[in-house]
């Protein structure tokens, strides 16, 4: 027979596990998924293709790249700061009024749009870094390249856990929109202005051309460490907010 | 006495304006069902939410099965079902993945799940509807798929908040059909504004205006409170001479005539009440009407509860007391 220890352990992820799928479901079932991915990877494809051989994989790449950070961003930014503001009537009444904790709702939800997005944002520059590679002049460096896609994707996953946090402070799906599209495209012109130059992403973009020939300057160490410590201080404080909100 | 729901001094407001639950005080022994009536706005859902721990109170507790409820109490809530009013279902998923959905809230194995949910799908008539996706889904089915829902983890305490709301004839006496039918271990808590469906299926009923409760006992008891004993007659014939003639039958305190079939006698008191209602029933014979119906007010739970409802709000400034 099953201590209950083991039986806590057994039945613990279960609840967020459900939520996880279903959440991810829905999201990969959408039309805009379809939608996005088609668009994405087109533009990719054109982009590629219609690049003189002599422009090297660098450049075409941080073009590609720099798509998530200024333009697919405000799609993300659409799709996190909808994940718990969306469903605020049906949320209490579909999920939460069952044997679900807290956190295990706030912790699924970030999970399922971190999986989401880091998905869609991988087929996409999958596709323009495998295609760059075949038919454009490398000048990259492996480490340099693997370290330019985690360090965007480091940004987009920042962006996403800002997303849902917005969401569920603010129960409202158009205020939370707002707010990051204003707080992430405005990041360019005030970080500058606090010495905190490294933590927008559009120094980030610049620093990427460099980064994926080899040229490392440190600036990546900063860039990444402030993109997680921002992410990981958002996602605490919003699972203590959270375990202590009225629905 | 073992009570399943306990709260003290149970206060909630909204934002610092709305006073929404105000210093309740409610128990709900177990295995009762038990309706909780108010008028549309009264707190009655706001209570609910704060039975579940959905949302924390200003002030007092709430003890459910005997254990302080909060936000993170998901082991109490394990014990509970709840149907809201009104229930949002995800709109893609039919009925089988979403009560999987709801046992893997639950924790449940998947043969307990898939065991639960063929069994509950069939007792409330969605069979045929079984893969079908909710979008389609008229108000009734959908209650009737949230109540299943609500079933899924084979709760101790039922929470059903308007269960018949927005629900046609059939509807309504379907789902107050299934209720009835449930086991008869379990507590269950209803909440409603129709009178009618409390009367019907419920042993005890507490009543809630403007956040107070201003009663809760059997519903015996709470007939009894008003034991007015007016006999409602509606009579086709010469009433004006069954009128003229009511005047002269003793025990009784008055009469008053409510349209042209419709007379409204009060007796004195439950002695003399008998060999009234005789004499009038005499009467009627004598007179040569034809009895169409007949209806005692003691026995109307809207009597019951207007009657308590004026009480309580004539009593003006004492109500703080």
């Amino acid at each position: 027979m099953d201590s209950p220890e083991q039986f806590r352990f057994i039945e613990w992820p279960m609840p967020f596990l459900a939520i996880v799928q279903v959440d991810l479901q829905n999201l990969f079932k959408s039309r805009m998924t379809y939608g996005w991915l088609i668009v994405g990877v087109f533009l990719q494809v054109i982009r590629v293709l219609s690049a003189p051989y002599i422009i090297g994989t660098s450049i075409i790449v941080v073009q590609g790249l720099s798509d998530f950070i200024f333009i697919w961003s405000m799609l993300i930014i659409g799709i996190t700061a909808s994940a718990v503001s969306s469903e605020t009537g049906e949320l209490a009444d579909s999920i939460m009024s069952k044997s679900v904790k807290r956190h295990d709702y706030i912790m699924a939800k970030f999970t399922s749009r971190i999986m989401y997005v880091m998905t869609v944002y991988l087929l996409i520059s999958g596709v323009l870094v495998g295609a760059s590679m075949r038919m454009l002049e490398n000048d990259y460096d492996m480490n340099g390249l693997v370290a330019a896609l985690l360090l965007v994707a480091l940004a987009l996953i920042m962006l996403t856990i800002l997303g849902v946090t917005l969401s569920m402070v603010t129960s409202n799906t158009v205020i939370s929109i707002v707010s990051l599209l204003v707080l992430w495209y405005s990041m360019t012109i005030f970080l500058p202005l606090l010495d905190l130059e490294f933590m927008s992403p559009s120094s980030m973009i610049n620093e990427l051309p460099d980064i994926i020939q080899g040229v490392w300057n440190g600036e990546e160490w900063k860039i990444g460490t402030s993109f997680a410590g921002i992410s990981i201080i958002a996602m605490a404080l919003s699972v203590l907010y959270f375990s202590t909100k009225d629905l | 006495m073992t009570y399943v729901v306990e709260t003290a001094n149970l206060t909630k407001i909204f934002g610092g304006k709305l006073i929404a639950v105000n210093n309740m005080d409610l128990e709900v022994e177990e295995g009762t069902i038990y309706g909780f009536l108010g008028p549309n706005g009264a707190g009655k859902t706001t209570v609910i939410r704060l039975l579940l721990g959905l949302i924390m109170p200003t002030a007092g507790s709430i003890k459910v099965f005997g254990e302080k409820m909060n936000l993170n109490s998901a082991h109490l809530r394990k014990r509970i079902g709840y149907l809201p009013t009104d229930p949002k279902l995800p709109n893609k998923m039919t009925p089988i993945t979403y009560l999987d959905f709801v046992g893997k809230l639950f924790s449940q194995t998947k043969d307990q799940r898939i065991s639960r949910l063929s069994k509950l799908i069939r007792s409330v008539g969605l069979l045929p509807s079984a893969s079908r996706e909710v979008k389609g889904f008229s108000t009734g089915m959908v209650t009737r798929l949230g109540l299943a829902a609500s079933l899924m983890n084979d709760p101790d305490l039922l929470l059903l908040d308007e269960p018949t709301s927005g629900l046609d004839p059939a509807g309504r006496k379907s789902t107050l059909d299934l209720i009835e039918e449930l086991d008869r271990e379990k507590t269950i808590f209803v909440s409603s504004h129709i009178l009618s469906d409390i009367d019907r299926i419920c042993t005890h009923v507490g009543i809630i205006n403007e956040g107070k409760l201003i009663y809760s006992g059997s519903i015996k008891e709470m007939k009894k409170h008003i034991q007015s004993n007016v006999l409602r007659l509606e009579l086709d014939g010469d009433m004006n001479t069954f009128c003229d003639r009511l005047a002269s039958i003793g025990g009784m305190a008055a009469f008053e005539r409510r349209g042209n079939f419709t007379v409204e006698i009060s007796f004195v008191s439950d002695t003399s009440t008998l060999k009234a209602i005789q004499d009038v029933l005499g009467l009627i014979v004598e007179c040569n009407l034809d009895l169409i119906s007949m209806n005692s007010s003691t026995s109307r739970i809207e009597d019951a509860f207007l009657k308590l409802l004026e009480e309580e709000e004539s009593r003006g400034f004492t109500r703080a007391v």
